[in-house]
């Protein structure tokens, strides 16, 4: 990788991970590439000897593959709902954080649409959901709206791109032609400047029903069936603000990590970080919410079915799990960001954390028991997850951070023109805005009233 | 290096593509419309959503088609190849 | 005609030869006892065992629990590609060659009456001669469950056929209510009044499983007397 001097730019910060990558990268790109490679392995025994190498029986048929499913996709939230609301609400903060969290959907809904496939026992038989699919079905549903999320997705990552792919392309920066391809000619003039807001403001309100009906129709996959624990009318609700509480968990995660990586604490400021914690505490008290709500009414109903699967998660084998999420969905955040003090990049990196981990818990908690406590009087089913599973799931992580590794080689994670248009522009567009908010100056008396 | 033309010739080649991959997409879900009608399956399901589906789609690859007519349109215009 | 099964609980003793003789009539695979001990035993019919009571008065009872065939299939309305559906005498039948593997009718059932093939079904040497060679073997990844042997079903219908003639109660049984040495099973069709079935299955002991789910399943059962 040769390096030409560099040409000084004012956000050289966000360039320099292109233009001068470091060691560090391809040694980081190796590890990930093994794991995934015997991730590969693995899966093609999978194939070859069929499910049985997982830890699935009946009753409990569905497991980690599912649970990470629901997961991966529920992340994919963050990135295009919180950079779509943040621009539709016009929050200047959002600036340095839109494209993190839009690269964040695009990747993870790639990984979590191909988990059914995992999951399936003839993968060789996937062309029969298109030639015979029934769009009856609850996952034909979920096929059409992550296709169409993810593409709505990659549409709204792609167009804010191109004026900084038009940097890259003007700076000579290797391969000329990548960035030649993807640019479409961009020079910023000013009507095409126009052209680019017309078209963001369009996706801006078309992803957000997409980006809702995502999560919405994967909750059907469950709330469909008449089982105890899952027929219930709160899981669409429930799905959506569970996968908002994890993506910003997820974006927050990810944007400590880039801040130290590649020095970007002119960027990503304290107060950034402040405003997405705070709203990672109101997610948080939402999804306390919601889920008090969802127990409360199985508790007091009383029915049979519905209780022997909400003790089994109170206190029988799934105790330990859900008390967990539990603590890192609600109790670890609500303790450290509700206060000022605690609530400083370690402590949100703790929250952050605390909430990942208990948002997988939660998927989990939904899958499993429902499973596990059939109607009939069968003995209770017990799932343990084997090899496969696991590897499987880290190969899912491990195909996530090279993705995103990917895509910061070769594209900026802060959006330079933003910055830069946030830097001319905002100050003067926010106190116009404010000043319209102000009452009106009082009308000027002409003397007429002095005058009967 | 790629000269102009090519990138160009790519350009709208790609482009194509997305449209030839979301006409796929619709004419396959027409397609399980048609089925389901054939085998009397919850026919008012599949057009329900196909009728949502569908335009999605069609906004999505229309959106990127008018912005990239709208960039070419806002060059300079010494830059034409 | 729908076809419709009724188990009078008075009579069955809980032997379970039902069960064997459905597992050798439809050529179900013998999993390995690891396996079976994970709970991948595949029953298409089996045999539940309700505790109630304690110690000393305990209670055991036990009930035969095929696939309920219900009008109002559960499993049927999710499958992503109609490998499940309801034919026009109310079999919910299963097509294997048809099947994702997804599970997805596994996890719907309330019933739980559906097994997976978790590996190539495999048969120790002797065993595979015995294979009834009417029904098709599964392969790895596919679900099943009972059929109410509309295998034997097919070859009864061809049979009357051929000597012009309708289908007699006695043309098709299905194996478990054939094996039955109480005759606690009886299998026919629910609306054809000189079928054994139709007045069984209007009896002040009739009753289904899980009826309140609206899932109307054609296997009934008589309550016992006690």
């Amino acid at each position: 990788m040769e390096n030409a001097p560099a040409a000084p730019h004012p956000e050289y910060d966000l360039l320099r991970p292109i233009e001068n990558p470091g060691k560090s990268f391809y040694y980081i790109v190796a590890v990930l590439l093994v794991i995934i490679l015997y991730t590969g392995y693995v899966y093609i025994r999978q194939v070859y000897y069929g499910l049985g190498v997982t830890g699935m029986a009946q009753p409990v048929t569905w497991g980690f593959y599912i649970v990470n499913f629901v997961f991966f996709i529920g992340i994919s939230h963050a990135g295009t709902l919180i950079s779509a609301i943040l621009r539709l609400s016009k929050a200047e903060w959002r600036r340095p954080i839109t494209r993190m969290a839009e690269v964040i959907t695009a990747i993870v809904l790639a990984i979590g649409g191909l988990h059914p496939i995992l999951d399936l026992g003839r993968p060789d038989r996937m062309t029969h959901l298109f030639y015979n699919g029934r769009l009856q079905s609850p996952l034909l549903w979920d096929i059409v709206s992550i296709t169409a999320y993810f593409t709505a997705s990659t549409v709204y990552l792609y167009i804010p791109m191109i004026p900084d792919i038009a940097i890259l392309r003007d700076r000579g920066v290797k391969p000329r032609w990548l960035y030649e391809f993807l640019s479409w000619g961009w020079q910023g003039t000013e009507q095409q400047h126009k052209v680019l807001d017309r078209a963001m403001n369009v996706l801006m309100v078309v992803v957000i029903p997409i980006a809702v009906s995502v999560h919405t129709i994967i909750s059907y996959i469950f709330a469909m069936t008449v089982q105890p624990g899952w027929h219930s009318t709160i899981f669409g609700p429930y799905f959506v603000v569970g996968a908002i509480f994890s993506g910003i968990a997820a974006i927050l995660v990810l944007m400590i990590v880039f801040r130290k990586v590649f020095h970007l604490e002119r960027y990503l400021k304290l107060i950034h970080f402040n405003y997405l914690s705070v709203l990672l505490l109101v997610m948080s008290l939402l999804w306390f919410y919601f889920t008090f709500s969802e127990y409360l009414t199985s508790y007091y109903g009383n029915e049979p079915n519905e209780m022997r699967v909400f003790w089994y998660k109170f206190r029988g084998a799934f105790a330990p799990y859900f008390w967990t999420m539990v603590t890192c969905n609600f109790l670890l955040p609500l303790i450290l960001l509700s206060n000022r003090k605690t609530r400083t990049i370690p402590g949100i990196l703790i929250a952050s954390i605390s909430v990942i981990i208990g948002m997988w818990l939660e998927r989990l908690i939904i899958v499993v028991p429902s499973l596990a406590n059939p109607r009939l009087p069968y003995p209770t089913g017990i799932y343990i997850p084997s090899h496969t599973e696991w590897m499987l799931f880290l190969g899912g992580v491990s195909v996530f951070i090279l993705g995103y590794m990917m895509f910061a080689r070769f594209f900026p994670v802060i959006s330079i023109w933003e910055i830069q248009e946030g830097r001319q522009e905002s100050a003067k567009a926010v106190t116009e805005r404010i000043t319209s908010y102000m009452p009106d100056p009082e009308p000027r008396y002409t003397g007429s009233m002095e005058n009967e | 290096m790629m000269n102009r033309k090519l990138i160009d010739r790519l350009q709208i080649l790609s482009l194509s593509l997305i449209w030839l991959l979301f006409t796929g997409g619709a004419v396959w879900i027409l397609n399980l419309v048609k089925e389901s009608l054939r085998l009397h399956d919850a026919p008012d399901a599949s057009l329900g959503i196909s009728l949502v589906a569908i335009p999605v789609f069609f906004t999505l690859s229309s959106v990127l088609t008018y912005v990239f007519i709208g960039l070419r349109k806002g060059r300079k215009k010494d830059v034409e190849s | 005609m729908k076809w419709g099964m009724v188990i009078d609980l008075q009579k069955c003793t809980g032997c379970g030869e039902c069960v064997a003789a459905c597992k050798l009539e439809n050529n179900v695979a013998i999993v390995e006892p690891k396996e079976s001990e994970m709970g991948r035993t595949m029953l298409w019919m089996d045999m539940l065992t309700v505790y109630e009571g304690e110690y000393p008065r305990l209670r055991v009872r036990q009930f035969p629990r095929p696939c309920m065939h219900c009008d109002h299939p559960p499993c049927t309305k999710i499958c992503p590609v109609r490998a499940t559906y309801k034919n026009e005498e109310g079999i919910v039948a299963q097509i294997y060659p048809q099947c994702i593997g997804c599970r997805y009718c596994m996890a719907a059932c309330p019933y739980t009456v559906k097994s997976f093939n978790w590996y190539k079904p495999e048969w120790a040497p002797g065993i595979r001669e015995t294979a009834n060679p009417d029904v098709s073997v599964r392969p790895v990844g596919v679900v099943e469950k009972c059929t109410f042997c509309v295998h034997r079903l097919q070859k009864a219908k061809e049979q009357a056929k051929s000597e012009g003639r309708n289908l007699r109660e006695g043309d098709f049984q299905t194996a478990c209510a054939e094996s039955c040495p109480a005759g606690a099973i009886v299998f026919g069709d629910l609306e054809n009044t000189s079928h054994r079935v139709n007045p069984l299955s209007r009896s002040p002991r009739a009753t289904r499983l899980l009826e309140d789910l609206g899932t109307e399943p054609k296997v009934i059962y008589l309550k016992e007397v006690d």
